[in-house]
């Protein structure tokens, strides 16, 4: 199957500082990624590279197309939401819907109304009168009307309380995700959604850490949970990153075998969470 | 249009996913409409304010109590010429309003999007930045003149008959509507409102120029330079070409016309001619073929492609 991105050698400084430093990634249609890196590790750039946004050196393909040629056509099957309130202050929620149907081929008005008819915000409404968890929702309803092959999300649920990020992913799998989609987030809680994630790019210093589907990271690393005499045994195994915890140390190590690393001490596979704090320190201390 | 899940993966199914499968735009009328429609939803003065001193204007008469009987004066031809100096002068406030809501609209359009940083949400939309721009464009050249003109036009017409009502010279109406002088005058109107819009189009992308290129401040982005530059052609080498040739895009439209050179007088001592005489006296065949007035308008053309080019290109809103 042709990747739904593929970036071959992305380049992208701002001055002296690389943003993305030759970074060569895949995503396969189908699949929910989670794009991951710390504030500053180039995850945003990352994604408006992909959306012809910004100007970069390398090689991108989105769904087929040049973004930086092409933006207007990919518009039609890519979605996204930034991270930052994008919608314009002085817009009313049914101008918005109007402009949305009256510019996008498969945007579907009576979805983007139902949507809001679970919310408290009115049609006649501006957007500088709703509150900020009223504007993501706004956004996200114009968003989900959108029968995009591509989305792409930037800390979607930025702002809104724990009861309506649980129904939005709710949402996004059961009603929105099939296989002819694909989407690719970034969220600073990890924890929230690993479960969502078919596949992780962890991203820092603009370079790309660890990209993997969530099938192979259990038979790629391991975490072991051990104490005592066992733990300088462990450490003879080179484990990538350890951390104290009530006595005991966790290491997480990288292709070893359950038969090797069993017989010390608890084994499990590490969540995506852990993963990701050890691989970041991983790079800061080499 | 009610394209539904089925419909995607139909059109989806049959090929690999980044194949040329592509979902056809919606039609460029359509679209072009949609965004036509945002601009008068975001810059609202663009219609509210020559329609609110439009009002202004044709209410005017109504100022005042009572019915007022005047003295018999003039000719009926000079109160038909005075019916067409009426439908002029309530044009060039029009007018005048409406280059100053045009001025700050192109300095502001695309600036403003990047200020408050619509434009990652419009640009999340699949629209181009050609049909964008050129939407500001089309608005800005042709769309608000022609609803300022059809506004005078109600204008006088309202204003006439409110005054004609009220004041009456004898039992005679005060003015006098003469249609073919009447359409003269529209005629007349219509001509020097297509003129100005090509002489000053240049300016215009100017301010579309800098709306798009400003990081902050337009305003003065777009005033210093005319300002400064002069200043500085006039200390270093002591001539002053820059600034005739700024007087001369401002005026010069005037010039072509013969205005100045004793042509277009309307007003003489003993008494005055209708507007319409101005189709005869003024030279609109020389100031229409007139070369820097086109050259203006491939300079206009130019500083579009490159609105555009920049709106496409600059990548400086937080995100």
């Amino acid at each position: 199957m042709t990747a739904a991105i593929e970036a071959r050698g992305l380049t992208k400084s701002y001055g002296a500082t690389r943003a993305l430093d030759a970074v060569s990634f895949a995503v396969e249609p189908g699949r929910i990624v989670g794009l991951i890196g710390p504030n500053g590790a180039g995850k945003t750039t990352a994604l408006k590279a992909i959306l012809g946004l910004t100007t970069f050196e390398g090689e991108l393909s989105v769904l087929g197309l040049d973004p930086r040629r092409r933006r207007d056509a990919l518009m039609r099957e890519v979605c996204f939401i930034a991270d930052v309130a994008v919608l314009p202050r002085w817009l009313r929620v049914a101008q918005a819907i109007t402009y949305c149907e009256g510019v996008h081929p498969r945007f579907d008005r009576r979805r983007a109304e139902e949507f809001l008819r679970k919310t408290d915000i009115r049609p006649t409404s501006r957007v500088r009168e709703l509150s900020k968890g009223m504007v993501t929702q706004l956004h996200l309803a114009l968003t989900m009307a959108i029968d995009a092959r591509l989305l792409v999300l930037d800390e979607p649920t930025l702002g809104l309380d724990l009861l309506y990020r649980r129904k939005f992913y709710d949402a996004l799998l059961n009603d929105y995700f099939d296989k002819q989609r694909t989407i690719l987030l970034t969220t600073h809680q990890v924890e929230e959604v690993e479960n969502l994630f078919t596949d992780v790019i962890f991203i820092n210093h603009g370079r790309v850490v660890l990209a993997e589907s969530v099938e192979n990271l259990g038979s790629r690393y391991q975490q072991l949970t051990l104490a005592g005499e066992q733990v300088p045994r462990g450490r003879a195994l080179h484990p990538f990153y350890e951390r104290e915890i009530f006595g005991r140390v966790a290491m997480l190590f990288e292709g070893r075998s359950a038969a090797e690393l069993g017989a010390l001490g608890e084994l499990r596979t590490p969540s995506i969470a852990d993963l990701f704090v050890a691989k970041m320190q991983e790079r800061a201390s080499t | 249009m009610n394209s539904t899940l089925a419909d995607a993966v139909d059109g989806t199914a049959g090929s690999p996913a980044g194949s040329e499968t592509r979902i056809p735009s919606l039609p460029p009328g359509r679209v072009l409409l949609t965004l036509v429609r945002r601009e008068f939803w975001e810059h609202r003065y663009l219609w509210l304010a020559p329609v609110v001193i439009a009002a202004l204007l044709a209410l005017s008469p109504l100022i005042g109590h009572g019915a007022l009987q005047l003295p018999p004066f003039g000719a009926a031809e000079s109160r038909v010429a005075l019916s067409t100096l009426v439908q002029w002068g309530l044009w060039v406030p029009l007018c005048v309003v409406m280059g100053f809501c045009l001025s700050y609209y192109l300095l502001d359009c695309l600036y403003a999007e990047r200020k408050d940083r619509s434009i990652l949400f419009w640009k999340s939309l699949p629209v181009s930045d050609a049909l964008t721009v050129g939407s500001k464009v089309l608005v800005a050249v042709a769309l608000v003149p022609l609803g300022v003109f059809v506004l005078a036009l109600v204008t006088h017409l309202l204003f006439s008959t409110i005054l004609n009502l009220r004041f009456t010279i004898g039992n005679e109406p005060l003015l006098i509507f003469n249609f073919v002088q009447w359409l003269r005058t529209e005629v007349t109107l219509f001509l020097v409102l297509l003129l100005a819009v090509l002489w000053y189009a240049p300016w215009g992308a100017y301010l579309l120029g800098i709306s798009a290129f400003a990081r902050r401040s337009p305003f003065l982005w777009a005033t210093l330079p005319l300002v400064l530059a002069p200043l500085l052609e006039r200390m270093v080498l002591g001539t002053h070409y820059l600034w005739s040739f700024i007087n001369y895009r401002n005026y010069g439209m005037w010039a072509k016309l013969g205005i100045g050179h004793g042509n277009g007088h309307i007003f003489s001592h003993d008494h005055v001619r209708p507007f319409g005489v101005l189709l005869d006296d003024l030279d609109f065949r020389g100031a229409f073929t007139d070369l820097d007035l086109w050259l203006g308008v491939a300079v206009t053309v130019a500083l579009v492609f490159l609105a555009i080019r920049i709106r496409a290109r600059r990548d400086d809103t937080a995100w």
